[in-house]
């Protein structure tokens, strides 16, 4: 425990000293300050009678919104935003903790101690993990906050997407481990996950990539990386449906199904053990 | 029996290029012992194998034959790093921690408690000389500061076994004169200490034995006085000297170099030194200092690193080895003996 709690100020002890952290903290704190001193709703009966953003009226042509409705919508398409950036984010503030562990100098340093390699390595991803979770969570519980403040709409479900997000950013970071152990190289790490990331979003449409390709073994390939890979298309489209619930489109609904988690979970822990093996079989 | 602080016994490590296709024998079998509370220089020319001895015994790397055990316990398990403070060479603390939190956090690691680490974070920064720089961020030191530190950070969990890395490195001479006498203050409360050093004259001030790799083997171990004990070599200043005395001196196989008004005498023992005094005695002249002549830890390296005929950085193609030199903590082999006679001389070049 003690080797974890070490990690895990050294950890946040780096991230606090790079500006790329402190900038993200900036600016999210500035976007959270803005929406809640921007958005002011005239709620009667439990729908919008009336609103003001940036304290210009906003046209309801007599029509007043079911309050829980509106914010469903808007707590389902930030989620979305939230994973795409949150994700990104997370990966850039952390994808440099082995990289810079692994520098000549510093990796002997640590080494030195009574710690096993696949220790370290890991106390060092839940540090970075909760790093992570840390800069997710204030995002989200600040905006869920306000949402509730300024509407009195209590919608729980929008901290389940956040869950998903989270997940989605382990799965990443394991893999932008494994990058790291291998090529000692931050902007690589970064640049590789984001890759990951994209590419197999694309997979997602790997049934008709495969059914347009000229040979049968480039579809095989196709459908085998489809499922090698994480689903970041279907998790991220799981973050909106768990946060619309009922209200969420057939479609969006329809990845609510363990695949996409439990392959990609998979995806993950391999990453992990293969970045923990290599790391113990390093020489430094 | 008490087990060796620390204890390498036919230690090899071969590194291989990508493929395999080049293979470099980085140490081609080295014994060493060091026993608790003993001072031990590790030497060698670059490339000699001294880096990859200290990295095998801290698991930073792994041995291709042969065992390494610190305080007992074989270098692969993590626990045999508990009592072993190591200083590496170029090290990085972070620079974004203070002294006080780059200490706990290598404590912590060590699996120290904070109250301990509180107190003995403040005790061995103000015994260094850097207390008033505690919570200052380490980027602001200059080297010499990082260095204390650094040594700090080897010393917080009071280890039984210190591996240092050229330690004085950047360091004043009166701060390098501080780090030595911690050094000793350590190794007689027991700890046993491996210097590794370029320095010399550091590792001659300060360690009880040294051991001089030379290309991936121990080519010569003892203690400073063994290696550099007396040469059969005499400085003798007399009135007057001439060459009809000096060709005497030849005949008899001495050696003979007339060096700033006095002789250097190369025999070969006790008695030929006395033969060649009675000749200079006869000849009517008049012998006013007769001195042995001593070398210093340079001139015993250097002669050994040129007595390899070879001054090539780097390890040797990997093939069949030597036998390695073996080093007994008592009574250590001076396989280089021959070469002391020609040992270029401390007070010459003063």
């Amino acid at each position: 425990m003690r080797v974890l709690l070490a990690n895990f100020e050294d950890v946040m002890r780096e991230a606090a000293a790079r500006w790329t952290l402190v900038a993200y903290f900036a600016l999210t704190t500035i976007f959270i300050v803005i929406f809640a001193s921007a958005v002011n709703l005239d709620i009667v009966n439990g729908a919008l009678a009336g609103a003001k953003l940036f304290g210009k009226e906003v046209q309801m042509h007599g029509n007043p919104m079911a309050i829980d409705k509106l914010v469903l919508g808007f707590e389902s398409g930030f989620s979305a935003v939230i994973y795409l950036l949150g994700t990104f984010l997370a990966i850039f503030a952390t994808a440099h903790l082995v990289p810079r562990l692994q520098e000549k100098g510093t990796i002997d340093l640590y080494l030195s101690r009574p710690v096993g390699r696949t220790r370290l390595l890991l106390s060092r991803y839940i540090a970075g993990l909760l790093l992570a979770s840390i800069n997710v969570g204030y995002l989200i519980g600040s905006i869920w906050l306000i949402v509730i403040w300024k509407t009195h709409v209590f919608h729980p479900r929008f901290l389940l997407g956040g869950v998903v997000i989270l997940f989605v950013i382990a799965t990443l970071l394991a893999f932008a481990f494994l990058v790291g152990v291998v090529t000692s190289t931050t902007a690589v790490s970064i640049m590789s996950t984001y890759a990951i990331f994209f590419f197999a979003a694309v997979l997602v449409g790997h049934e008709r990539i495969a059914a347009a390709v000229s040979h049968e073994w480039q579809a095989a390939l196709i459908n085998s990386l489809y499922w090698i890979f994480p689903k970041t298309a279907e998790l991220g489209q799981a973050v909106v449906a768990l946060v619309s619930g009922g209200e969420a489109p057939e479609r969006l609904s329809a990845v609510l199904t363990p695949a996409p988690f439990v392959t990609t979970a998979i995806f993950a822990v391999v990453c992990l053990v293969l970045a923990s093996w290599l790391f113990e079989k390093k020489e430094f | 029996m008490t087990p060796a602080a620390i204890e390498v016994s036919g230690l090899r490590k071969t590194y291989a290029s990508a493929f395999g296709r080049r293979r470099i024998a980085a140490l081609n079998g080295v014994d060493l012992r060091v026993a608790p509370g003993e001072l031990f220089g590790l030497l060698g020319p670059n490339g000699a194998g001294k880096t990859t001895t200290v990295k095998i015994l801290l698991g930073l790397t792994r041995a291709t034959a042969g065992t390494a055990a610190i305080s007992g316990l074989p270098v692969g398990d993590p626990e045999s790093r508990r009592r072993v403070g190591y200083l590496p060479e170029g090290h990085k603390i972070p620079g974004y921690l203070t002294a006080r939190q780059a200490l706990s956090i290598f404590g912590r690691m060590s699996g120290m408690d904070r109250a301990t680490i509180d107190r003995r974070s403040v005790e061995l920064l103000e015994k260094l000389r850097i207390a008033a720089w505690i919570d200052v961020k380490v980027r602001k030191f200059s080297k010499g500061m990082t260095q204390r530190l650094g040594l700090a950070c080897a010393l917080v969990h009071s280890p039984d076994v210190l591996l240092l890395d050229e330690p004085t490195d950047g360091v004043d001479p009166v701060g390098r004169r501080e780090i030595r006498d911690i050094l000793r203050e350590e190794a007689r409360n027991g700890t046993a200490v491996l210097l590794n050093s370029h320095l010399l004259s550091e590792i001659e001030l300060t360690c009880d034995r040294v051991a001089v790799l030379r290309k991936g083997e121990v080519a010569a171990a003892g203690t400073i006085d063994e290696l550099t004990k007396k040469s059969p070599k005499f400085k003798m200043v007399a009135t007057p000297i001439d060459e009809s005395l000096l060709a005497g001196f030849r005949s008899t196989g001495a050696g003979v170099e007339r060096v700033n008004g006095h002789l250097l005498l190369s025999v070969t023992d006790a008695e030929h030194l006395n033969a060649l005094i009675d000749r200079t005695r006869a000849a009517g002249s008049l012998v006013t200092e007769l001195s042995p002549m001593r070398s210093t830890l340079e001139d015993v390296f250097v002669d050994l690193i040129k007595a390899s005929g070879d001054s090539e950085v780097g390890g040797a193609d990997a093939g069949p080895a030597r036998p390695p030199v073996s080093v007994g903590s008592a009574s250590a082999e001076l396989p280089f003996a021959g070469n002391l006679s020609s040992a270029r001389n401390h007070e010459d070049a003063q």
